[in-house]
């Protein structure tokens, strides 16, 4: 991510502007860019997944009908129009047709209904499981940034001492190794090995007998069954922000201003803070896009180990029950996730660094 | 020494290298005069710049000052900067002794507006009326020629290297200091730039009481502004008088050198002599005179023993043992 | 013939300089005997013995024995081979695909820059080892070559990336307008002056590249979607410890942390070493 610096003269002249087109204005506008930029990427993803999973070998759409035709006696085009119907397309038209129909449905909130469950729409599966994901991977990643920007500024301002030293091969270590393996080892030392943590009673989502509501008691049910999910997450990612942190706070410390900042009797607290703080971690966000789809991705495996009921886990039971709809609906709703939690990111940067907000009209 | 703002007294500060100990001030001392402009002048590599941090003791941390002081008086009371401690050093500095940098391209924090830096500046030093601060910001600006609404609701990259420069020179001058220390506040600035803080400088200078050390290899920048001058030689100050004898009459080789190579725009067009050889090793210096490798008036006698400052006229010192010989 | 050893003597000597740099190379070398050299020593244990179910490490088995009474350790020796084919082609294929993409996109410059990163960007937002287990259950994964192929077209992205922006900052260097205003060729700039100075870029890209097609590769053994092998390889072996429970018995613990620690070790194996490939190529991290 360039930051592009504005020298504008000292002189100005009054000169006449035409006004900017739309279009114009728009790739001005950081937001606006950024924002046109995932809604259309956004529209790519969804018709590539539309395409690829129809021309892959292996098509589950056939898997299924040969399935109807075996199971239920039907002829070809039978089951045909029944997968058709459960997908809200017909899939005697010709392609392009089905793709306007794909993504008339889509843009309408109806994603199909599930090959394995009759009668269950994915968009309600989706509505079911979604947030428990995006809540265990959003605290996740909340506490791992921030106390990883932290660790890594105490880690700059000691480097060379042993909290510096202890601290990066700790963080070194632990983002090396996948953090599915993290999360076994953690079972198996910690659960089984030194009965440290009840594993067996932490997994899944929530305990027999409780019911959802903002009651206390669902609300304390729900953090002890996400409390391993989210320290996985965390523990693997913080390493990644400590050393980043570090070596860019280590970087900032050398700036001039810091130095002026000091020149003009400022109090630690607030240069520690305003201006070496703040500066240190605008590097790191351009880090966030590629750490949240990571992470996101990682939930598949992650909320398989602690059988979460989240959206990686559906996702999973999609693929090994070859519930087609089910599985693009879920893999487009992922996507989407990690493109918006992006867009938010690149926005919150925008809003931290002044040097981005390029395109306020230059009348200097 | 009752009209002295600051005193710096047998200052000596190294720090180390890989190759050995840097001896980058040896010995320095002088005084500068209340509401005088007093020119440091010398070479890159000569100390200049360490002695100023050491003004306000910013040096880095791995660097050591070995022995001096700098006493800095007003209100009729002596204090030794180089004993206060952490709290009083940092309200000392920027109160009573602001040192602005040169290279002002980096010098202002990049997320904050500018009228922020001047907030930030006063609340450390206690200043609470918003409204109070905000107004002398917007003066601040009218006395360093800039337009005090836009400048002080914009972000540093949003001005040109000139502006930011102007605009460090005002937030040195917000909380009225005593002393205020430029390092090499026109490098890195086109010509024309460079006139116009000139001149800010010199209304400044009209307009405010305060004494001004300012830092710079530019010989011509000191005759524009100066009072008094002191040329600095590898680590310490080799002669020290007031800017028109130091430019009538040099009394160091050093001093007529530099005073040589800076061209005249009318009058004769004497010859233009760059000095030869290179500036000396700060680890590694000669014995005797450090200036002597490339002196036209050594002799044996320079070679053994460093000659110390002596006075060579009615407000004028040198250090050399020729001096005498040192004629324009 | 006498320079090339020469220079071999001192690249192995700086490779033993930085201790960290070098136990990584010292892993890597003990998993690629493991997987190579090891499998002709020890046999594979195919039979199952009841009576040794999840056995204590013995003489017999270093390692204990599984769920079947079957060596662990010989499962470890065999399970390596897979791995570490997989890591080194995708590596290899993901890095090439990267260097002439990111290159001739830095190169070249104007709409075939535009293309390509467009295109990058785009890849880039779609989380990976979704779309991987999407494919999986699509397309059969029983072939090595395969597998590989798969995953370095998914990684492709991030490398390109970073490839393109080195050769950028690269071909702005001072030698590079050198040799351009000399006359020289675009072919000669490329291999003599862009390209070696990133010899230690491409390497170090190739490493991560490698943990990455492991972490994926494993992890979608781990979830049953790749199909078995005679050599089970470390990822299928956990995911048969795993659906075996061996997580809850104590007298397992070997038997689902030794390909766990074998993954692991693998990795800190690869990331330690990318610091002595550091040193190699960079003669001014050096210290003097």
């Amino acid at each position: 991510m360039a930051a592009q610096t504005i020298q504008p003269g000292s002189i100005s002249l009054p000169v006449p502007v035409a006004q900017p087109s739309l279009w114009q204005r728009i790739s001005r506008n950081y937001v606006a860019r950024r924002v046109l930029k995932a809604v259309l990427t956004i529209f790519a993803v969804v018709t590539v997944t539309f395409f690829i999973i129809r021309l892959m070998p292996g098509n589950p759409v056939e898997i299924f009908i040969q399935e109807q035709m075996a199971l239920y006696n039907l002829s070809y085009q039978d089951a045909k129009n029944q997968a058709g119907a459960l997908m809200s397309i017909d899939l005697d038209a010709p392609v392009p047709q089905q793709y306007a129909d794909y993504m008339s449905h889509l843009l309408r909130g109806d994603l199909g209904e599930s090959y394995r469950s009759r009668g269950t729409k994915v968009a309600s599966i989706i509505r079911q499981f979604l947030p428990w994901t995006l809540f265990s991977v959003g605290t996740a990643l909340l506490i791992s940034f921030t106390v990883g920007v932290g660790l890594g500024m105490l880690m700059a301002y000691r480097r060379e001492t042993i909290v510096d030293y202890a601290l990066s091969t700790l963080a070194s270590i632990v983002s090396s190794v996948p953090n599915y393996l993290i999360a076994i080892i953690v079972i198996v030392v910690f659960g089984t090995q030194w009965k440290v943590i009840n594993y067996a009673a932490m997994r899944g989502s929530l305990s027999p007998g409780v019911h959802p509501g903002f009651t206390p008691k669902f609300i304390g049910d729900v953090l002890f069954h996400a409390l391993l999910p989210i320290s996985i997450y965390v523990l693997t990612t913080i390493g990644g922000w400590m050393l980043a942190m570090k070596s860019s706070t280590v970087a900032t410390l050398e700036e001039d201003y810091v130095t002026v900042a000091r020149a003009r009797g400022l109090k630690d607290g607030r240069i520690m803070t305003s201006y070496i703080g703040r500066n240190a971690s605008l590097p790191l966000f351009t880090q966030l896009a590629i750490n949240i789809g990571f992470v996101v991705g990682g939930s598949v495996l992650i909320e398989s180990i602690f059988v979460y009921q989240g959206i990686g886990q559906q996702l999973l039971k999609a693929i090994t029950q070859r519930d087609y709809p089910v599985m693009q609906g879920i893999f487009l709703i992922i996507t989407v996730s990690v493109v918006a939690a992006n867009l938010l990111a690149d926005l919150l940067y925008g809003r931290l660094d002044p040097r981005i907000r390029v395109g306020q009209a230059e009348t200097k | 020494m009752t009209n002295a703002a600051l005193v710096v007294d047998d200052l000596w500060v190294e720090y180390p290298a890989r190759r050995g100990v840097v001896k980058a001030v040896r010995g320095v001392s002088f005084e500068l005069r209340r509401g005088e402009t007093l020119a440091l002048i010398g070479e890159s590599g000569s100390g200049k710049t360490t002695l100023g941090l050491t003004l306000v003791r910013l040096l880095p941390k791995v660097a050591r000052i070995k022995h001096g002081r700098i006493l800095f008086q007003s209100d009729g009371k002596t204090t030794d900067v180089l004993t206060l401690s952490a709290e009083s050093l940092r309200q000392f500095r920027w109160r009573d002794c602001a040192m602005v940098f040169q290279g002002a391209q980096n010098a202002l924090n990049p997320v904050l507006r500018i009228e922020s830096q001047f907030l930030d500046t006063a609340k450390a030093h206690g200043l609470t009326d918003v409204a109070q601060i905000k107004e002398r910001a917007i003066e601040l600006m009218k006395m360093v020629q800039l337009d005090p609404a836009r400048v002080l609701s914009s972000y540093p990259h949003e001005l040109s290297g000139g502006m930011r420069q102007r605009v460090l020179i005002a937030l040195g001058l917000l909380l009225k200091p005593q002393i205020i220390i430029l390092d090499e506040p026109t490098t890195a600035l086109d010509i024309l730039t460079q006139r116009s803080i000139i001149d800010v400088l010199r209304k400044l200078k009209t307009q405010l009481d305060f004494s001004l050390i300012f830092i710079s290899h530019d010989l011509s920048l000191a005759a524009e502004l100066a009072d008094r001058v002191a040329t600095l030689y590898a680590g310490t100050i080799v002669e020290i008088g007031n800017v028109f004898d130091i430019f009538s009459h040099p009394s160091h080789p050093y001093t007529l050198a530099l005073t040589r190579s800076v061209p005249t725009v009318m009058g004769e067009m004497h010859e233009l002599a760059s000095i030869p050889g290179s500036p000396p090793d700060l680890i590694d210096l000669p014995e005797g005179c450090a200036f002597h490798p490339r002196c036209p008036f050594s002799t044996r006698e320079c070679q053994i023993e460093e000659p110390t400052l002596e006075t060579v006229g009615q407000d004028q010192q040198a250090a050399c043992w020729h001096w005498r010989d040192v004629k324009p | 013939m006498f320079s090339l050893a020469h220079s071999l003597r001192q690249t192995l000597k700086l490779l033993t300089r930085n201790k960290v740099g070098f136990a990584g190379l010292l892993g890597i070398l003990f998993f690629l005997t493991m997987a190579f050299i090891m499998p002709l020593f020890v046999p594979i244990d195919a039979r199952t013995h009841m009576d040794r179910i999840y056995a204590a490490p013995s003489a017999e088995h270093i390692f204990g024995t599984d769920f079947q009474g079957r060596d662990v350790f010989s499962q470890l020796v065999h399970g390596a081979r897979d791995v570490i084919i997989i890591a080194v082609l995708t590596g290899a294929m993901s890095t090439t695909i990267a260097v002439v993409l990111g290159s001739l996109s830095a190169l070249l410059g104007g709409w075939l820059d535009s293309a390509i990163m467009t295109v990058a960007d785009f890849w880039l937002a779609i989380p990976t080892f979704p779309l991987l287990v999407v494919l999986a259950s699509l397309v059969k994964l029983d072939n090595v070559i395969l597998l590989a192929l798969i995953l370095s077209l998914l990684s492709w992205a991030t490398l390109t990336r970073a490839i393109r922006s080195q050769v950028l900052s690269l071909r702005q260097r001072d030698y590079v307008e050198a040799s351009r205003s000399l006359g020289m060729g675009t072919r000669h700039i490329i291999f003599n002056e862009i390209l070696p100075n990133m010899m230690s870029y491409i390497a170090i890209s190739l490493i991560l590249a490698m943990t990455s097609a492991v972490y994926a590769q494993a992890g979608l053994a781990f979830l049953g979607l790749i199909p078995f092998s005679d050599n089970n390889s470390w990822g299928v072996t956990i995911q048969l410890a795993w659906t075996k429970g061996a997580v809850f018995f104590k007298n397992s613990f070997l038997y689902i942390m030794a390909p766990v620690l074998a993954i692991a070790l693998f990795q800190l194996s690869l990331v330690s070493f990318t610091r002595s490939l550091e040193e190699v190529f960079n003669p001014r991290l050096r210290a003097g």
